[in-house]
């Protein structure tokens, strides 16, 4: 082969690709178009999830929202959905948004959908027969309230899968000593007038340089009517279910002793219930 | 030298085909990293749908006129107008046409937005 021939056969070699390029790159670029949510830049996927669950939260139907959510593989478990509740809510994102996040969150952890592994969750409390250092008081420990008196005036809604009304009333609050639990916890569990948990619900917490609020149902792997909060020491905390006038006041962090181990920081748990209907 | 024209267009032909061969078969195209707006029409669609569940749940107006704000530079009552006859010529159950119907008038309550023009 000449010396000719290999210029002329590279010199068209480069005027092919310089076209190539100049049609690929500005004369007709690429467009993203007709593309599924799959390919959705993951902060996109984020608002979809979120705006799938806004869905399901108007209109209650839950396999539509499992066949939305089929379209975003790996975000599309309770687990995920619960966890970017709490990174929206952690983020001052719409309180609507977080609530449906952990309606539908909830409504998958129920059924048969696969339960994630990405998040680090308490494991269920039990109550043990530990006895708190101070005050000896007994009323530290169980404090029944009888449904007659803890829920005056109530109004029985009925449950569906949009948030019910606030006519919950406190039940039980009961403190608890479990070593497992690292840091102290007010947990609490919210049942309908069925006794079935109820799960989007949100407790304000108040003391006296602040305030803040969680949901139930963040955590479907502990239960869908499930929410806690990690108390700080010396601060003495108000609870209180959105829109409800009933306090749970005077919750603060109380040490507990167990004859095996030394003294260690206690839980409390409040139970809400929604009275039974007239 | 003379350089002969016919190898200068057999180089540049193989050029051609080697570098549409690699795009096209060797290293295609992979959609990541899209943004809505550039979502199947059936898929705005359904996404156009669902701010409008939404909306029905919360009465939320300004977060639906946020979330359709995502599907594209277009005015948003355009948006919704686009899903409403996508959604009546493939026959869409009546409270899916309903619920857009609702956002679409509703929307029109709200001061019209400039449409933001591409660079």
């Amino acid at each position: 082969m000449s010396r000719s021939t290999v210029i002329g056969t590279a010199l068209g070699l480069l005027l092919g690709i310089a076209l190539g390029l100049f049609i690929a790159w500005e004369l007709d670029p690429l467009e993203y178009v007709d593309t599924a949510p799959a390919s959705l830049r993951s902060d996109f996927k984020a608002d979809l999830v979120s705006l799938i669950a806004a869905a399901y939260a108007g209109n209650g139907d839950l396999e539509r929202a499992k066949a939305r959510l089929a379209l975003l593989p790996d975000m599309n478990t309770s687990g995920y959905l619960a966890a970017l509740a709490q990174q929206r809510l952690a983020q001052d994102f719409p309180e609507t948004e977080t609530r449906a996040l952990a309606q539908l969150a909830s409504a998958l952890g129920e059924g048969p959908a696969p339960a994630s592994t990405s998040m680090t969750l308490p494991p269920p409390v039990t109550l043990s027969a530990a006895q708190p250092i101070t005050p000896p008081s007994p009323t530290t420990f169980v404090t029944e309230i009888p449904p007659e008196l803890a829920l005056p005036n109530a109004t029985p809604t009925p449950l569906s899968t949009e948030t019910p009304e606030p006519s919950f009333g406190l039940i039980s609050r009961v403190m608890i000593c479990d070593p497992s639990l690292t840091d102290p916890l007010v947990q609490v569990q919210v049942h309908d007038s069925d006794g079935q948990p109820v799960p989007g619900l949100e407790i304000l917490v108040i003391w006296d340089a602040g305030q803040d609020h969680f949901f139930t149902g963040l955590k479907p792997e502990i239960g869908p009517g499930y929410g806690d909060y990690t108390l700080a020491r010396n601060v003495t905390y108000t609870f209180q279910l959105a829109g409800s006038d009933e306090l749970v006041t005077g919750l603060m962090v109380e040490s507990c002793i167990d004859e095996d181990s030394p003294p260690y920081l206690g839980s409390w748990l409040l139970t809400f219930k929604q009275p039974p209907p007239p | 030298m003379k350089i002969p024209v016919f190898r200068v267009l057999v180089g540049f032909i193989l050029g051609l085909a080697a570098s549409l061969a690699y795009g096209w078969l060797i290293q295609p195209v992979e959609y990541v990293d899209t943004a809505p707006a550039s979502l199947r029409i059936d898929y705005r669609t359904d996404y156009v749908i669902m701010v409008a569940e939404a909306y029905a749940g919360d009465e939320d107006l300004q977060l639906a006129e946020v979330r359709l704000a995502a599907l594209g530079p277009m005015a948003v009552t355009d948006i919704v107008a686009e899903a409403m006859t996508y959604a009546m010529e493939h026959q869409f159950v009546p409270a899916d046409v309903e619920n857009l119907n609702r956002l679409s008038v509703d929307l029109r309550t709200l001061a019209p937005t400039p449409e933001i023009g591409s660079p």
